[in-house]
């Protein structure tokens, strides 16, 4: 299934984005960043659905949340969308 | 046994404190080292630690709320983040050796901004004399851990703000006590324990970094983050909990902080302080005892020390934990303080309370402390 995943720097850093993003409706889910994803190893990252980047972006700016970078999943390969 | 010695550790947890404690060895493992539930567990229990912990100490951001072992630990990583070796340094009169032996350690050139016990003009103005553009760093506890002095952290916060100078506040005998707030003060660093006035366990602590500051490491090795870049992350707090988290401890001080913030830190400080009142107001009236207090404990948290003319402290605390009251005797790990408050040959007795002492204890330790003198 089609969704983003929003790259965080530490598994604290995602627990604040996912806190953010609770806080302005948006639901969202925790997971390991595939290894693909991360050239410096071990990171986490937040996962959301499609239609929710937009307000999830503007969710994470409002808290001073940067991600790292954002992965759109599609056709079963991860693509990044932007950072 | 009657306890009263909760300056060193609270001995009498909520029993919240102990439940997590059981709940985390038995459902969670590390925070950051897995997506699998035991590790999600694990970390939804630290995210929770350091929120409450940022709330009640005014932080915006939970991520510059550091798990230590200890405030000793979370002290060190502080002075030793600030202080080059060599560095000038400005301590009140009444610093532990938590806060000297570092110092020392660094070589650093120390003044002593020392005033009369319960005296916090004095603390003020010595502060305001001593420290100046340039001085590396300025420590002061907030409560003194021998004579419960509470020293006036605002005002000489003040001081440091006005000349540029960080400050570090050892909020060992304050946490869960007193309130401070990290932002207005505008510290560089606030350390304390897990296992006193927070009422979590034994090899607890907490190291609140102020905004803009980059930490030393104390040591350096696996974070669950940016793993293949050999140096340490240079976020928090990831920068400063390098090894796998505590986290039965970590789960016990989230209970402890929760009841704490149930109880209000007024109404612990309000209940210690008229157990100490009570104390103070007895041992007045026993010939040959010296206790270091103003009237209406002016300045001074539940902690009380005292002294028995020609007696040894030693004896005095033996002859106490006989009778099944425990109490702490010496010099407390705070020669500077002793000094200072003149002493150090002595040393003292030292009562302290916490939220599950009674007034009717106060009054069988009374009765016993005369028999032991008589």
């Amino acid at each position: 299934m089609e969704h983003y995943l929003i790259l965080a720097r530490s598994i604290t850093f995602a627990q604040r984005m996912q806190s953010a993003l609770d806080r302005a409706g948006i639901r969202c889910q925790i997971f390991r960043a595939p290894r693909d994803l991360t050239d410096l190893g071990c990171a986490y990252a937040v996962q959301i659905a499609v239609p929710d980047l937009t307000p999830a972006l503007l969710a994470l700016r409002r808290a001073s949340l940067d991600p790292v970078q954002i992965f759109l999943y599609q056709r079963g390969l991860y693509q990044e969308v932007g950072t | 046994m009657i306890y009263f010695d909760s300056a060193a550790t609270t001995f009498q947890k909520p029993p919240a404190v102990v439940a997590a404690m059981q709940n985390a060895l038995m459902t969670m493992s590390s925070p950051g080292r897995g997506g699998y539930p035991p590790a999600m567990r694990a970390a939804d229990t630290a995210f929770a630690c350091r929120n409450e912990l940022a709330e009640l100490y005014h932080l915006e951001n939970p991520e510059n709320v550091v798990f230590t072992s200890s405030a000793t630990h979370g002290l060190n990583i502080a002075i030793k983040s600030l202080v080059p070796p060599g560095g000038r340094v400005v301590v009140s009169g009444y610093e532990h050796n938590a806060v000297t032996r570092p110092l020392v350690a660094l070589g650093a050139k120390v003044q002593t901004a020392a005033g009369p016990l319960f005296q916090s003009e004095a603390v003020t103005a010595a502060f305001d004399k001593l420290v100046v553009p340039g001085t590396s760093a300025v420590v002061c506890n907030h409560v003194s851990n021998v004579f419960g002095f509470i020293q006036p952290v605002e005002q000489i916060a003040a001081v440091c703000r006005s000349r540029n100078v960080p400050l570090i506040v050892d909020a060992s005998q304050s946490a869960g006590i007193l309130p401070l707030d990290m932002t207005a003060l505008g510290a560089a660093f606030i350390a304390m324990p897990g296992h006193k006035g927070l009422y979590g366990p034994q090899g607890t602590g907490v190291l609140l970094c102020g905004k803009g500051v980059t930490p030393r490491t104390l040591l350096e090795g696996g974070t669950g983050s940016l793993s293949s870049q050999q140096e340490m992350p240079d976020f928090l707090p990831d920068r400063l909990e390098a090894g796998t988290h505590n986290m039965p401890g970590i789960a016990g001080l989230l209970a402890g902080v929760r009841f704490v913030r149930r109880r209000g830190e007024h109404s612990i400080c309000d209940r210690e302080r008229r157990l100490a009142l009570l104390t103070a107001e007895g041992l007045r009236a026993i010939p040959g005892v010296r206790v270091y207090a103003m009237p209406g404990l002016r300045n001074q948290a539940g902690v009380l020390s005292f002294t028995a003319e020609g007696r040894d402290v030693e004896d005095i605390g033996s002859a106490l934990a006989e009778r099944g009251i425990a109490v702490r005797t010496g010099i407390h790990c705070a020669p500077l303080a002793h000094r200072t408050a003149g002493t150090l040959e002595s040393g003292t007795v030292r009562v302290s309370f916490s939220d599950f002492n009674r007034p009717d204890e106060v009054h069988r330790f009374l009765t016993a402390l005369e028999d032991c003198l008589h």
